[in-house]
Parts: structure tokens; C-alpha cells; sequence
């Protein structure tokens, strides 16, 4: 990429949300050094803190029914689309389904780079806006519950926006035209054609194909995903090894065969390495959504009881 | 020479054997994935020689594994065992099983391959986050269904029973605890546990009822209720007492709605005597002294210096007292400071009463002796009791001896008495600039029995009874910092100082460099009638 059409988001209309939302950060900085607080102490309940608190949460609000709304009307999931409506690469390992035609009216109209544009923009904003709501009275306690949840999802938020930017670039980098399929097709052929070439070969190379062929792992848990590699790899533990073991070998077809042997090793061990790779890429991208949106919908219901005990107990 | 017949057992789609036959033999029968074997197992389980079937000395047949393979017989594992028939071995993820004897060969053997090899890598292993099955809405809707239990549902169930509010309002976290938005005030502490006491009606403010169910003492600002309601009628008890702001935030310690007020107070009350207060610093008028007499308290502006002399009937230099080289006492020369008669009380705002007795004979000085034939003290403070002392004396004393009775010249015994006591205490007490004189003004009035008068003592407690001054928090300076009266010769000087000496380190609502930040409360309070000054 890509960064100049990453970049283009964020310079959407000549930075508009941009714009808009320093505008409000510093216009609320500044009336909160100057306004002087009945007692003294700022806090939520003055009418600086009510107003950043309103405004605050009709942010939050437009935020969370963007999000709402992107997923009802695109069905796919977020950083594809944003790809996808990028042209990003990475695009073209997703499935075609599930893209109606309303996404496609929207992509055409640009309105959904401008929600984006407008979501990161005015999210960002909150850190600022939420933070003097509070006037810095941090406790055990709802509000602080929902201030706390807030500031988790504006900063993975910018993870996502990291990710948005720089993965996409590595993943094309990576794969080329390949997909995860491919590259895992290739590697059960490579351990088939090993495995044949081993049987003739001595126990010790047996062993090292077989454990390659076994336990190499591709893929994993959330942390072997986002890792990307192996502790102990068996196929690089074979290739580092084998050639050491084909010295008592004196017939030159075993030479041959052994030769062979280390050849498919070493290609398995480049397409693994790819396969992790890609694997830890779209793990990383997509990571930070699985704390993005349901920290989203936590801080939801947390401000909902924040505005409601603060009202009850007017 | 061994005769085998080897049977590999497959079985179809269906999981139905399919058996082919083979038949093998030789002095010994290999097995293993070696290309020499007789029964030869492609599997890299097996090893290149994983085992060989031998006849043994009594000429019966068993097998024997070669080290580090694995070989078992009826599920234990073993290095060698005699082929009988009905034997059952595992050689590698094969089966070995020795069937029946039949006539043509002299062992038959079935094989079947009992552990496939698993697949290869892919199918099982998670490749993305999606195939882990983690579901963002469940995560997010499960927290938010916690949130909302426990921070919504059970803070708001309180309110609907008052016998559930009493009982969660004894357990160590209360329901209520998550709402609070932060510690209440230290007299409000023991509330913290059940929001009702003050929060009594949802979705409605606490109202000044509240407040003075228990506070019913508190005073107004205004001594008259008309202006008071006229001035804050609008106002409630929370629009400047803001709790769940720490333990010391009760009281609003900002002027600006002082300043609302009293910053204009001349437009808004055109009678008022008081002055415009804008900000101690740059608007805040002269202090006035307060002398209180017996017409009343009378205010005199710190600068009317012809008008600011202390009437208090005692007669009394520091100067001498404070002097350097100390002042004579029955000790020698003691030097005093102004702790030794200014005490302060515990409150650490105004100084405890001074007393002849504490302050003035505690070392011996003004001990107030009688003179011959008079013995012991005389007492303070009623010049009655004086004479009352003396008379007794002088009654006791004529009826001693003959002598003493002389003395009275044939005079009635009572009559004698007063003269005589009259007498020593023209001479020994009620003098001109000593003895009593030396610290009071006296006269002589026309009583028989009591013929001088003292005039009465009256030292100024409170100069400025509309401001508070906290001396204990001044401690770290000297008393003549403020006070620079120590060579003051006459009880008429005030040592009070003005409001120049406060600005030299405070400054009003706004902090100033090396200044002390100080709003109206640091001085004053709300809840007390304001003290009218002359201009």
C-alpha cells in the first residue's frame, strides 16, 4: 500500500474530522483551565462537567450506532471491509458472500470512509472530552468503570488503527499471490513426497521427517497465532540436522535420495514460515477487535448505569 | 527353515475386513520397514529391523525386538515371546496376531495396520481467530450483562425495600458502594453505607430539609430573615456543600458566590453600611477593631489611629515586662516572653483569660503582702473582700492583749476596727502608683466600709469578632512578626496589626507566586451574623 491510501482516510475532506474534533479538544481544554468551579474542584457535576458529559456521550453514542449499522449492512468483518473498501491487499483471501448491495452503494457514495474517517477522528476527541468530564476524581466505582472501559476501547482502537495501516502492506508482502490454502496444500504435498523419501533412509532420518510431518504446527491458540512461530520447530530441526546424518551413507542413490530429502525439508520450512506469517498477520489484525467491539458494548451499559445512578441519586 | 503365512487384513469403506494372503519364509523372518524384511512394513514407526521371529533350542518359535522399539504381547510391552497360537502382538501401529495352526505352514500370521497415521498438520489446527470460536458478541454482551447487574440492578433494589437497604447497609461492600462517586465528608463518613439517609427520593435532589433535620442549629447569614430570604431565596444547602468530594470538601472554599454578592453589595443593598469585597488582596477594605463597651460594640477602622486606644482600667507597659535583660522578680532578673501571660486556648484561635493569680503572681511577682501587724496575702479582685480581711484581722487583733486595745483611745471597739483597717490599707494597698496602684486606677469614694474603688478591668478579647485568625497556624512565625508593641510603655496601645501585614504573604481567590491563596473562608464563615463596620 498503501499508506497514502490508509492516509487517505485520514485525511478524508481535507481533514475534516480531523478539524472538528482538535477543534472541540482544545476549545474544551481551554474553557476547562479558565472555568472556575463552584468549590473549586472540578468534577462531573458542574456545568462544564455536564456538558463535556453530554457531549461525551452523544459522541459515544454516533460511535457505537456506526458500528452498529457497518455490521448490519456489510456483514463482514471490519478490517476486510475497510480493506476491501481501501483496496487493500489481503482483500481477495476473503469470501465474496455476505457483501450486499447496500455495501456497495455505500462504498460508491464514500460514505463509509466518512463514518470511519468521522469514528476515529471524534474517538480520539473522547479521550480528551471524557477525561476533563471526570476532572481527574478517579475511584472504585461505576463512573470510573465506564471512564476506565472507555479509555480501553479509544486505545485498542488505535492499535486497530496501527494494524489498519501497516498490516494490510506486510501481509501482500508476504503472500504475494498465495493464499493460506495454498501454502498449506503445498506443505501436505512437501511432507507426503518427504515422507516416501524417508522410508528408505535410516531410523534417525525417519524420525526427523515423521516429527516434521507431525508436529510441525501451523496455526494454533491465540498466542501461537499471534506469535507466528514455533518454540523447537521439527521441520527447522530437521533441515538443521539432517545433512548431519547422512554421513555413513556410501551408496550415491542414498546420497541422492538424502539430498532430496533436505530439498523438500528446506522448501516445507519456507512455506511454513510463510503460513506463520500470514497466520500472525491476520491474527494481529484482527485481534484488537475482540476487545474493540465488546469492551464497546461493556462501556455501553457501564455509562448507561453511570447516567442512571447519577440521576437516581440526583 | 520357518513356514509362514501371512495374512494382511484392510478393511473397506464399511470397516469389513479384506484379508490377502502371502506366504513367507526363510531360517529366520524379519519384520521392519527395511527393504530385506521378509514382512516388510512401510510405516515410519517401524524401524528399518524392528523385530525377528527365531526358532528357539526346544524348537518351538518367538520373537525377539530389537532395542528401542516397541513390541507388545497382549498389551504389555516386552523385548521377546513365544509365538503360540492365540497370541496377540503389537509390533509398531500393527497388529500381530498368531492365528491356529493349519497343515501346510507352520505359523500363520494376521497383520492389520491398527493406528493409521494421523493427517497431516491441517484440518485440526486453528489458522485464524475466527476458528478459535470465540464470539465478540457473546464477550461483550456477557460484560455488559455483569455491568449491569451488579451496577445497575443491585445499587437500585435498595431503594425498593427499606428492610433490604438496612441490611446491605451492614455488609463490608454494599450494594450501593459502586454508585458513589467519591468519599463523602468526614461528618457525613458514617452514611457512606446507605445512600437513603440523605438521597431519599430517587430522581429528586437532596433538598435543605435533609440538611437540617440534623443540622437545626445552624445559623443564617443575615441577621434579618427578610433579607436573608431575599438574598438566598433561590439558594439550597447543596448549591455550596457538595459532598462525595473527599473528607475535607464539605464547606465551598471558593469566593465567587461571596463575591456574587458583596463584590456589588452598595448597588444591591443601596442602605448597607458594608463595604464593596471583591478579593482580599485588591478589594478588600481596612480591618476594623472592635471595642466593646458598655453601649456596645463600637468598629474603628485599623488606620484611625486617633480613636484606636484601649480603655481597659489596667496599667501596664511591655516594655518593661519584655525587657531584654529581664524584668525584677523575687528569682532575680527573669526574662518573660509572650507565651509566659498569652496562653493560648486549645481551639488555637483566641488566648485564654489572664488572671492576677496565673499570670501575675505565679513566680512571686505582685504578691500583694499586708504590712505589720497584718499578715499574709491579700486577696484580688474585690476590694470589699480587702477590707473584710483586714477588719477581721484588727477585730481579732484588739481583743490579743491591753496594748492593742490602747491603741483604739477609748474609741467604740467597731469604730476602732475600721479605722484601723482603713488606715493600713491607705498605707500598704489602695497607694497612688503602687502596690494596686501600680496596675489600676483608683479612687477614693464616699463608703464607710469600702472607701476606695478600682476601676474596673476590661481587656479586649476579640478584635475582630466577624473573622476567625488561627494563631496555631501561625506558629511557625514570631508573635512580633504581627504584634510590634514589646517596647509599648501604656495599656492604651493596640498591637493589632493591619491588613498590609496579612498581605505580605496572603493573597486573595487567585495563587500568586510566594503568596498564600486566600478566599473569603479563610477568614470568614457563611453560617454567623456578619459584624457591621463603620466605614
Amino acid at each position: 500500500m498503501n499508506n497514502m491510501q490508509g492516509s487517505s482516510l485520514l485525511k478524508y475532506k481535507n481533514y475534516r474530522y480531523l478539524k472538528v474534533s482538535a477543534g472541540m479538544m482544545v476549545l474544551s481544554i481551554v474553557v476547562y483551565l479558565f472555568n472556575e468551579p463552584v468549590g473549586g474542584h472540578p468534577f462531573g457535576g458542574t456545568w462544564l462537567g455536564y456538558t463535556l458529559g453530554v457531549v461525551s456521550t452523544l459522541i459515544l453514542l454516533g460511535l457505537m450506532w456506526y458500528g452498529v449499522a457497518k455490521r448490519s449492512i456489510t456483514g463482514t468483518p471490519d478490517w476486510s471491509m475497510i480493506a476491501e473498501h481501501e483496496g487493500m491487499a489481503g482483500s481477495h483471501q476473503r469470501p465474496a458472500h455476505g457483501k450486499s448491495s447496500v455495501n456497495k452503494g455505500l462504498r460508491g457514495s464514500g460514505m463509509l470512509q466518512e463514518w470511519l474517517s468521522g469514528h476515529i477522528y471524534l474517538g480520539i476527541s473522547l479521550l480528551v472530552l471524557a477525561t476533563l468530564h471526570t476532572g481527574f476524581h478517579l475511584g472504585w466505582n461505576v463512573h470510573t468503570l465506564a471512564y476506565v472501559l472507555m479509555m480501553l476501547v479509544i486505545f485498542s482502537g488505535f492499535y486497530g488503527l496501527n494494524a489498519y495501516l501497516n498490516y494490510p502492506r506486510l501481509i501482500t508482502l508476504n503472500m504475494g499471490e498465495d493464499t493460506l490454502d495454498d501454502l498449506l496444500l503445498k506443505i501436505a504435498e512437501l511432507d507426503e513426497l518427504a515422507t516416501a523419501r524417508a522410508l528408505d533412509l535410516s531410523d534417525e532420518v525417519n524420525v526427523l521427517v515423521m516429527e516434521s510431518c507431525q508436529e510441525t504446527r501451523v496455526g494454533g491458540n491465540l498466542l501461537q497465532q499471534l506469535s507466528g512461530t514455533q518454540r523447537d520447530c521439527p521441520t527447522r530441526f530437521a533441515v538443521q540436522h539432517l545433512m548431519t546424518l547422512g554421513g555413513h551413507y556410501i551408496r550415491d542413490d542414498q546420497r541422492k535420495m538424502l539430498r532430496d530429502l533436505y530439498s523438500l525439508l528446506l522448501r516445507k520450512e519456507k512455506l511454513v514460515l510463510r503460513a506463520r506469517t500470514e497466520i500472525m498477520l491476520k491474527a494481529r489484525l484482527e485481534c484488537w477487535l475482540y476487545l474493540h467491539a465488546p469492551l464497546g458494548i461493556a462501556l455501553f451499559s457501564a455509562l448507561a448505569a453511570h447516567i442512571i445512578s447519577i440521576f437516581f441519586y440526583w | 527353515m520357518i513356514s509362514c503365512l501371512l495374512i494382511h487384513v484392510t478393511r473397506n469403506s464399511q470397516g469389513l475386513p479384506i484379508s490377502k494372503n502371502s506366504v513367507i519364509s526363510g531360517e529366520i523372518l524379519q519384520i521392519g520397514r527395511g527393504a530385506a524384511c521378509k514382512i516388510h512394513l512401510q510405516d515410519h514407526r517401524i524401524s528399518l529391523l524392528h523385530a525377528t521371529i527365531l526358532r528357539s533350542e526346544e524348537g518351538g518359535l518367538y520373537i525377539d525386538a530389537e532395542h528401542n522399539v516397541t513390541l507388545k504381547v497382549d498389551g504389555f510391552i516386552t523385548l521377546s515371546a513365544d509365538l503360540v497360537p492365540g497370541t496377540r502382538l503389537e509390533v509398531g501401529p500393527y497388529s500381530l496376531i498368531v492365528e491356529p495352526e493349519t497343515e501346510h505352514h507352520e505359523i500363520t500370521l494376521s497383520l492389520e495396520l491398527i493406528h493409521p497415521l494421523p493427517a497431516v498438520m491441517q484440518g485440526h489446527v486453528p489458522v485464524n481467530l475466527a476458528a478459535l470460536g470465540w464470539s465478540k458478541r457473546k464477550f461483550g454482551f456477557g460484560m455488559a450483562a455483569i455491568i449491569l447487574f451488579l451496577f445497575m440492578l443491585l445499587p437500585l433494589l435498595p431503594a425498593a425495600s427499606n428492610a433490604l437497604d438496612k441490611w446491605q447497609s451492614g455488609l463490608p461492600v454494599t450494594m450501593t458502594d459502586s454508585w458513589s462517586p467519591g468519599p463523602l465528608s468526614g461528618g457525613h463518613e458514617l452514611f457512606a453505607s446507605k445512600c437513603s439517609t440523605c438521597h431519599q427520593r430517587a430522581f429528586k435532589s437532596v433538598t435543605d430539609e435533609i440538611c437540617t433535620g440534623c443540622h437545626a442549629r445552624v445559623s443564617r447569614h443575615l441577621t434579618k430573615a427578610d433579607l436573608e430570604v431575599q438574598a438566598f431565596g433561590g439558594m439550597h444547602c447543596t448549591n455550596c456543600h457538595i459532598d462525595h468530594k473527599g473528607r475535607e470538601e464539605l464547606v465551598l472554599h471558593d469566593s465567587s458566590k461571596c463575591v456574587d454578592c458583596h463584590g456589588n453589595i452598595k448597588d444591591k443593598k443601596t442602605s448597607t453600611e458594608l463595604a464593596n469585597v471583591n478579593d482580599f488582596n485588591l478589594g478588600h477594605p481596612p480591618f476594623h477593631l472592635t471595642f466593646v463597651s458598655d453601649s456596645g460594640a463600637v468598629h474603628i477602622r485599623e488606620d484611625d489611629k486617633a480613636r484606636l486606644i484601649e480603655k481597659s482600667g489596667l496599667k501596664y507597659s511591655h516594655q518593661v515586662h519584655l525587657a531584654k535583660d529581664g524584668v525584677s522578680s523575687p528569682q532575680g532578673d527573669t526574662v518573660m516572653q509572650c507565651q509566659d501571660c498569652h496562653k493560648l486556648e486549645e481551639s488555637g484561635k483566641h488566648f485564654a483569660p489572664m488572671s492576677m493569680q496565673k499570670s501575675c503572681q505565679q513566680s512571686g511577682c505582685h504578691a500583694l503582702d499586708f504590712t505589720d501587724p497584718v499578715t499574709g496575702l491579700a486577696p484580688h479582685g474585690s476590694e470589699r473582700a480587702v477590707m473584710n480581711s483586714l477588719r477581721e484581722f484588727y477585730g481579732k487583733w484588739l481583743g490579743v492583749s491591753a496594748d492593742n486595745l490602747a491603741a483604739c483611745k477609748g474609741a467604740v471597739v467597731q469604730d476602732c476596727v475600721n479605722e484601723l483597717a482603713r488606715k493600713n490599707a491607705a498605707a500598704t494597698l489602695f497607694r497612688k502608683d503602687l502596690e494596686c496602684g501600680e496596675c489600676h486606677e483608683i479612687s477614693p469614694v464616699a463608703n464607710k466600709d469600702v472607701p476606695w474603688k478600682v476601676t474596673p478591668i476590661r481587656i479586649n478579647r476579640d478584635w475582630q469578632p466577624g473573622a476567625i485568625f488561627p494563631h496555631n497556624r501561625h506558629d511557625t512565625m514570631k508573635c512580633t512578626d504581627c504584634h510590634d508593641k514589646v517596647e509599648s510603655k501604656v495599656s492604651a496601645d493596640i498591637s493589632m496589626p493591619g491588613i498590609a501585614k496579612c498581605r505580605e504573604c496572603h493573597v486573595g481567590n487567585h495563587p500568586a507566586k510566594g503568596k498564600v491563596a486566600s478566599g473569603c473562608d479563610s477568614c470568614h464563615q457563611f453560617h454567623r451574623t456578619a459584624v457591621k463596620p463603620e466605614n
